[in-house]
């Protein structure tokens, strides 16, 4: 993994401050008391790139756009962060009072961050709230009253064992003594506060651990499929439907119950064989196929769904996509970098993959089929988190008869979903249809999505030309709609509140909490549920970040964990409070309260 | 784009079987379709510094897309002067409908021969149409005649500069809007002799690029979905590609571009 980038390294040189791994190598046991020098006292503060402040008054090399709440990634205080724009590249910094500065990488291309602004939709209001607000968040999840939208998607993770150990897996699951599984109970019980929140909810994923091998999880599904939940969408890596045709068979028959679907988000991280190694631990090719012609075979729709990490994968982008368009089973792609949570391999937070990344990646890959304005921010999360494209093909890929046609280019979608400027719009049917389509609830082989596809042709207004009748054209393509979906979840670095508060995917937890994924996979709540659940002792988990291999060690389920407790720091107080609880200038007399 | 289209050329014919009364461009795109769309209408809105209240023509307004947007984002009062006699009657229905007919009219008239008075409007809007008109000096002209002192004409609109490969040329009528596109620096010399002061000229070729992908993506949804009966009305999609790529290689050689011109009145 690449070091700090050559671009990134005037600030941490004009605050005075190295890395965390630099500095905690050169004052390993003196960590707190080295920081408060710098950032207290000032004495060591440096100015600009080292010459003293006489030289005159010189600009910052960076643009500060946003002030938000993050948490220390070592010690899980929440502390205050700023996004700032270097380079046209988004990175968000914080620092925690006693483990230091940190900053990653959170958006690759500035001009795309700050345009996807405008696909900001207001949001939903759910029907109920789980929890009240006490501490603010992410301390308070959920959902509380202050979460800015209701869930589009519900995962509910039935299990923490699985039948690989893959180097790469933000659950941290795998042949685990100590992890739990749900009951029938817990997931009425979790089913029920998903439908008491969403009254008719759109998608739950079943998700794990490993779903297909807890013994309960066809009732699982019924038990779904018997409330108001639109589709159940099953996230496996394959091993079980590539070997039990009845099981496949079994989620076929389901598919198919009363308009109704069970669609299948498969872990597919690429065709290369490293890729398997590198990310799963084994060669999975044969097994992935398996099950893909399985599905087929059950009529069942697939999702890959490909984590992607800087040097292990990044190349594989467009043959993904390649190898989907050409299954029959395959109708949509998604790319998500990999959330440096839980298990993951070293990284830099500095160069990480996002999603513009992503784009680009793919742009690159398939130049014929794809440019980076064909991929639309989705607007019911935050529009930095996700972004979706869809495409009309025919013919089959790699033969010469194939084509494909980005919807974006057959319609001008920021017409639509452009919150901001458009007071009026064009079609509002066709904007309720897009919203759908661009949503965290989108998955092919959904009634809901086929049938917003459809509307959205709609939106050709166009002449009969030279007797073809465009939209109805279109709408007869759109069985054959494949969706590209680019997700970038955040992790204990990248947290940005801003992004957590409006986030629609949730985690239902077995006591009937909603948390949003990104909260539960980074600020501790993960943990705090297993514990819960297993009654094992489970220790937070800290990223794998190459500046702070020092303060690591390894946990029992392979994950990094500090050190010692001292490393891992007193979890109590932060330089940064953002709600101090007093009065902003306090009245003359009255002496300064100190800071903490 | 919504003004009848240049003497049909054999050509035209070939690119498409029947014969409409508009032009291929709004045949695939439809015929509310600009470069750069409302992004680029509200960008020159803002540029004009349309104020609610004023008074505003739109100069071949087409099915009026443009002047409810004006009227409902703006607080403009809306002419729209409109050729086709059944597109303006779509206009007034579509206001209608958008409750905007008390600030959004329509007249058929033609951009020779405005039919409004003189000095009447703080502002001219005339958007993928300047470079279809015969005669662009009476039409500036006319532009200048019905603004105030002090009032402001914007136009979007294509360029053409010299050297423009010939195939694209001969082919040039079956895309009406470039039949007659000037190179930029004339379009600003029109507006001038017609006494008005250019104030600004931005450059937009993105908008030409993009419509040129979008006109590409919907023939080739035409071919993935009715290649036979395309066939069966002697349209060659093969052969219109190739057009469509050789004007994308225009593009990108910067012989076709596209301009916001906003000019203004003397006092």
């Amino acid at each position: 993994m690449a070091g700090p980038v050559a671009g990134v390294e005037p600030w941490r040189r004009s605050m005075g401050v190295g890395s965390v791994g630099e500095r905690d190598a050169a004052h390993p046991l003196d960590l707190a008391a080295w920081t408060r020098e710098v950032l207290v006292t000032g004495e060591s503060r440096v100015v600009g790139d080292g010459r003293p402040a006489a030289a005159g008054k010189r600009e910052r090399d960076e643009v500060f756009v946003e002030y938000t709440k993050s948490i220390c990634p070592v010690c899980k205080v929440v502390v205050d962060a700023q996004v700032n724009i270097r380079g046209n590249k988004v990175y968000l910094r914080k620092r925690c009072w006693e483990h230091g500065w940190f900053e990653a990488l959170v958006y690759g291309d500035a001009q795309a961050y700050l345009a996807s602004a405008r696909f900001n939709k207001p949001g939903t209001i759910p029907l109920t709230f789980q929890t009240e607000v006490h501490n603010g968040c992410p301390s308070d999840c959920g959902l509380c009253p202050e979460h800015k939208q209701h869930a589009c998607l519900g995962i509910i993770e039935v299990n923490t064992n699985c039948n690989l150990d893959c180097p790469i897996c933000f659950a941290d699951s795998g042949h685990q003594p100590d992890g739990y599984a749900i009951t029938p109970e817990h997931c009425e019980r979790m089913l029920d506060a998903f439908v008491a929140s969403e009254g008719e909810a759109e998608v739950v994923m079943f998700s794990g651990g490993e779903p297909t091998i807890h013994k309960n999880i066809l009732g699982f599904i019924d038990a779904a499929q018997a409330r108001p939940i639109r589709s159940v969408t099953l996230n496996t890596n394959g091993i079980r439907l590539a070997t039990d045709k009845a099981f496949a068979a079994a989620l076929g028959e389901r598919n198919s119950r009363q308009g109704r679907s069970v669609n299948i988000y498969l872990q597919f991280d690429g065709l290369d064989e490293r890729t398997h190694r590198e990310i799963r631990g084994r060669d999975l090719r044969q097994a992935k196929l398996r099950a893909l012609d399985n599905c087929a075979g059950a009529g069942l729709t697939v999702t890959l769904a490909a984590a992607v990490e800087r040097g292990v994968n990044e190349h594989e982008l467009g043959d993904i996509i390649e190898f989907g368009l050409a299954h029959p089973a395959v109708r949509s792609v998604a790319f998500q970098p990999v959330t440096h949570s839980g298990r993951h391999r070293q990284f830099d937070p500095l160069t990480r993959l996002t999603n513009s990344d992503v784009i680009e990646l793919i742009a690159a890959q398939r130049p014929g089929w794809f440019r980076e304005g064909d991929f639309f921010p989705v607007p019911c999360c935050f529009p930095a988190c996700r972004s979706i494209t869809y495409l009309l093909t025919e013919g089959t890929a790699g033969q010469p008869d194939f084509g494909v046609v980005p919807i974006p280019r057959l319609i001008q979608v920021e017409d639509y979903l452009d919150y901001v400027s458009n007071r009026i719009v064009p079609d509002f049917a066709v904007r309720e249809a897009l919203e759908k389509l661009w949503s965290a609830s989108a998955f092919m082989g959904t009634v809901t999505t086929e049938e917003k596809l459809s509307a959205a042709a709609g939106a050709l207004n166009c002449a009969d030309a030279c007797g073809v009748n465009l939209p109805e054209a279109v709408a007869s393509l759109t069985q054959r709609a494949f969706m590209i979906v680019v997700q970038d979840f955040q992790d204990p670095y990248t947290l940005n509140v801003k992004q957590l508060m409006k986030c629609c995917v949730e985690e239902i937890t077995p006591d009937g909490r909603l948390i949003p994924f990104c909260a539960y996979n980074s600020v501790g709540y993960r943990e705090q549920v297993r514990e819960q659940m297993s009654g094992v002792k489970v220790a937070d988990v800290v990223p794998n970040a190459t500046e702070l291999q020092p303060l690591l060690a390894e946990s029992p389920y392979g994950s990094k964990i500090a050190r010692s407790r001292q490393q891992a720091g007193n979890g109590q107080r932060t330089i940064d409070a953002t709600n101090v609880g007093r009065r902003a200038v306090l009245p003359t007399g009255q002496p300064q309260e100190g800071r903490p | 784009m919504t003004v009848e289209p240049p003497p049909a050329t054999a050509e035209v014919k070939a690119c498409c079987a029947a014969a409409y009364s508009r032009d291929a461009v709004a045949l695939v795109l439809g015929e509310s379709y600009h470069p750069g769309g409302r992004a680029l209408t509200r960008r020159l809105a803002s540029t004009l510094g349309l104020r609610p209240g004023w008074r505003v023509v739109d100069v071949a307004s087409g099915p009026g897309t443009t002047a409810r947007l004006l009227a409902a984002e703006y607080g403009v009062t809306v002419d729209g002067v409109e050729l086709g006699e059944s597109t303006v009657e779509r206009a007034r229905s579509a206001a209608d409908e958008a409750g905007l007919s008390s600030r959004v009219r329509f007249h058929r008239g033609d951009a020779e021969r405005l039919p409004l008075a003189d000095a009447i409007a703080e502002a001219v809007v005339c958007e993928c149409a300047f470079c279809t008109f015969p005669d662009k000096a009476v039409a500036a002209a006319e532009f200048a005649r019905v603004l105030r002192p002090g009032g402001r004409a914007g136009i979007t609109d294509v360029t053409v500069e010299d050297g423009l490969p010939e195939e694209l040329r001969t082919m040039a009528a079956w895309v009406a809007c470039i039949a007659d596109a000037r190179p930029a620096a004339q379009y600003s010399d029109i507006l001038t002799n017609a006494g008005l002061v250019i104030v600004s000229i931005e450059e937009h070729d993105g908008a030409i690029a993009r419509m040129i992908e979008q006109i590409e993506a919907r023939l080739t949804v035409l071919r993935m979905s009715a290649a036979g009966s395309l066939a069966a009305a002697g349209v060659d999609l093969d052969a219109v590609m190739r057009y469509t790529a050789l004007a994308r290689q225009a593009v990108a050689d910067g012989l076709i571009g596209y301009r916001m011109l906003v000019a203004r009145k003397p006092m």
